[in-house]
């Protein structure tokens, strides 16, 4: 490799470079631990990026509608009819779809059952889920729609039967139901409970699911706290403040390696400059400065953090295309931006260990006077 | 002209409780184009003479003039840049550093040097000892011989006023020594450097202008 114009204009680099290729094994050991540790803070912490973003498309779904649930005020901690009318009123143009929700057992030939699953009432289905087999029906008169998640467990397909509370009934279609709620949805006039559980609205196109949650709130809740209505960003506010948290606290795991590395690292420029105690003093004898002495050897230790930084950040970009692929089915996850800012706090931190251990021994050989080193 | 000038300097060393006095008063001049050779039995003082010369080291009393400078009290950065600027050392073992060629060594004390010169001045001085074809060997590739030549070149690429030698042929077969003396009484000649090689080696009192015996921490002569 041609270094010419980096060796002419500092020459401290130079002198650096050669220092390190004296002993190449001892360097690449030094850097192989820069490496690891660069390696172990940029993966966890691009894990932790593909879990967060995963978490934020599935929410996503559900941030674009508005939930309203039962308030203290309701009686029997049902929504009415009334409740209901209310909804449609505060929000012209949205839509408007009434649940009942139940808990009940649910089953699929022999082997499959379910103590307790949450089977969902509901008129228009059509309206907010999606179907991934069959077909979700515009007018829900009969059968029932299994979330794709429910379908694995029951090991259930469109056309086979299920049985719900007793009552056998056939899969129309499996829905990507969104959200983290696995169901069943069944016509909401075969679920026998007074007033509804909750009502979904699908904001309209001139409003945001925010700005709905608010005016749903500001109508319905003059006198009492007939509803609750969560605004939609909050869990993806709580989820995005939780991925935070686990990102610190997986780069606060993988900083532990580059605290090891950065000892390692300490050693090796410690073990150097006493080997080269008489060469040091030889520089100092000729004209060098004592900042000098310390600019050289402070580039090998920074050397040796630019090399492991580099290589680790490579390692880590493989590392996390095949933990996405894997894990995610997404290899391309790998650059997000985030990941990017990831990737730049680990190189640094490989950067600044390597310089921040090598400050000591480069302190202790400019310091030293060149008759006592000479002398060794 | 007067080159160095040292006026009653001692140096002590603290070894413990006791005080050990290395050098007892010396006074010693050297003009410029002046080659002398310091003898004397080893623990004399003839290398601690040397280190105060050369601003290694600083005595204890007394004071040291270069070229008419009191460099007694300087600071070490001071010192480092008039040892930098006025004298040029060469050691026993060469100390030559080894990932660097013969011409990278050569170059080594004006690294730092924005000065275009320097590069074929390197060249012009392995030349001159007789280097031209080993500009690019490295240390492990030259002999005993060619390192002092190369370490000689290196200690001349300032210009400075004063060459220090420790010991410049005590690793050198006769031959060679009489090489590397023959670049030095030249040195002296035409450059008109002062020269002081402090040596147990008589032949190099042959090449010398006058000896001066270094004895218990005292000059005899």
């Amino acid at each position: 490799m041609n270094f010419g114009f980096l060796d002419e204009r500092f020459p401290s680099f130079k002198l650096a470079r050669r220092n390190l290729t004296r002993t190449p094994l001892r360097s690449g050991l030094a850097a192989l631990g820069i490496v690891i540790g660069v390696v172990a803070i940029a993966s966890l912490g691009m894990f932790a990026t593909s879990l967060q973003v995963n978490a934020e498309d599935v929410t996503s779904e559900t941030n674009s509608q508005v939930s309203v649930n039962p308030g203290p005020a309701a009686r029997d901690g049902r929504l009415s009819e009334r409740d209901v009318q209310d909804v449609g009123r505060a929000v012209p143009g949205a839509t408007v779809i009434p649940q009942k929700q139940i808990q009940v057992p649910v089953s699929a030939g022999r082997d499959n059952s379910l103590e307790r699953a949450s089977v969902v009432g509901v008129e228009r289905p059509d309206a907010y889920l999606e179907a991934s087999e069959g077909q979700v029906p515009a007018s829900f008169q009969s059968g029932v729609l299994v979330d794709s998640l429910i379908a694995e467990t029951l090991e259930v397909e469109v056309g086979e039967r299920v049985e719900i509370d007793g009552r056998s009934t056939r899969v129309r279609a499996v829905v990507d139901g969104g959200g983290f709620s696995a169901n069943l949805y069944v016509p909401i006039q075969t679920v026998e409970a007074d007033g509804y559980s909750s009502v979904i609205v699908i904001p309209p196109e001139t409003q945001t699911a925010n700005e709905t949650a608010t005016t749903i709130r500001e109508r319905l809740n003059v006198r009492e706290e007939r509803v609750q209505v969560p605004n939609p960003d909050l869990l993806s506010g709580l989820i995005s403040g939780f991925f935070d948290i686990l990102r610190g606290f997986l780069t606060a795991i993988g900083s532990i390696s580059l605290i090891v590395a950065g000892v390692s690292i300490l050693n090796v420029m410690l073990m150097s400059t006493i080997e080269r105690r008489q060469e040091i003093g030889v520089l100092r004898a000729v004209g060098f400065q004592r900042r000098d002495i310390l600019k050289i050897l402070l580039s090998e230790s920074m050397l040796l953090g630019v090399i492991g930084g580099l290589v680790g950040a490579v390692v880590s970009i493989v590392v996390s295309l095949g933990v996405n692929y894997y894990l995610v089915d997404d290899a391309m996850l790998t650059f997000h931006p985030r990941n990017l800012g990831v990737l730049v706090i680990a190189f640094v931190f490989g950067i600044v260990t390597s310089i921040g251990s090598g400050l000591y021994p480069a302190w202790k050989a400019a310091n030293e006077q060149p008759v006592e080193a000479l002398r060794s | 002209m007067t080159a160095i000038e040292v006026t009653n300097v001692t140096k002590e060393y603290q070894t413990g409780e006791e005080t050990f006095l290395a050098l007892k008063g010396i006074d010693f001049s050297l003009a410029r184009g002046e080659f002398v050779s310091i003898m004397g039995p080893s623990g004399s003082g003839k290398s601690t003479f040397l280190n105060i010369i050369g601003l290694l080291d600083q005595p204890t009393t007394g004071s040291v003039s270069l070229d008419g400078q009191d460099v007694t009290e300087l600071t070490d950065r001071r010192r480092t840049t008039v040892r930098k600027q006025t004298i040029g050392f060469i050691f026993q073992d060469f100390f030559l550093i080894p990932t660097l060629s013969a011409k990278e060594n050569v170059e080594l004390p004006a690294i730092y040097e924005i000065d275009e010169t320097i590069r074929s001045r390197a060249t012009m001085l392995l030349e001159r000892v007789g280097l031209g074809n080993r500009l690019k060997h490295h240390p492990d590739q030259l002999s005993g011989g060619q390192k002092q030549r190369v370490a000689i070149a290196r200690s001349l690429i300032n210009s400075p006023r004063i060459l220090l030698a420790d010991e410049p042929t005590g690793n050198l077969d006769s031959e060679t020594s009489e090489q590397v003396l023959d670049e030095f009484t030249r040195i002296a000649r035409d450059e008109n450097v002062a020269i002081i090689a402090v040596t147990h080696d008589p032949q190099v009192t042959e090449y010398t202008d006058r000896t001066i015996e270094l004895r218990d921490g005292r000059l005899t002569s």
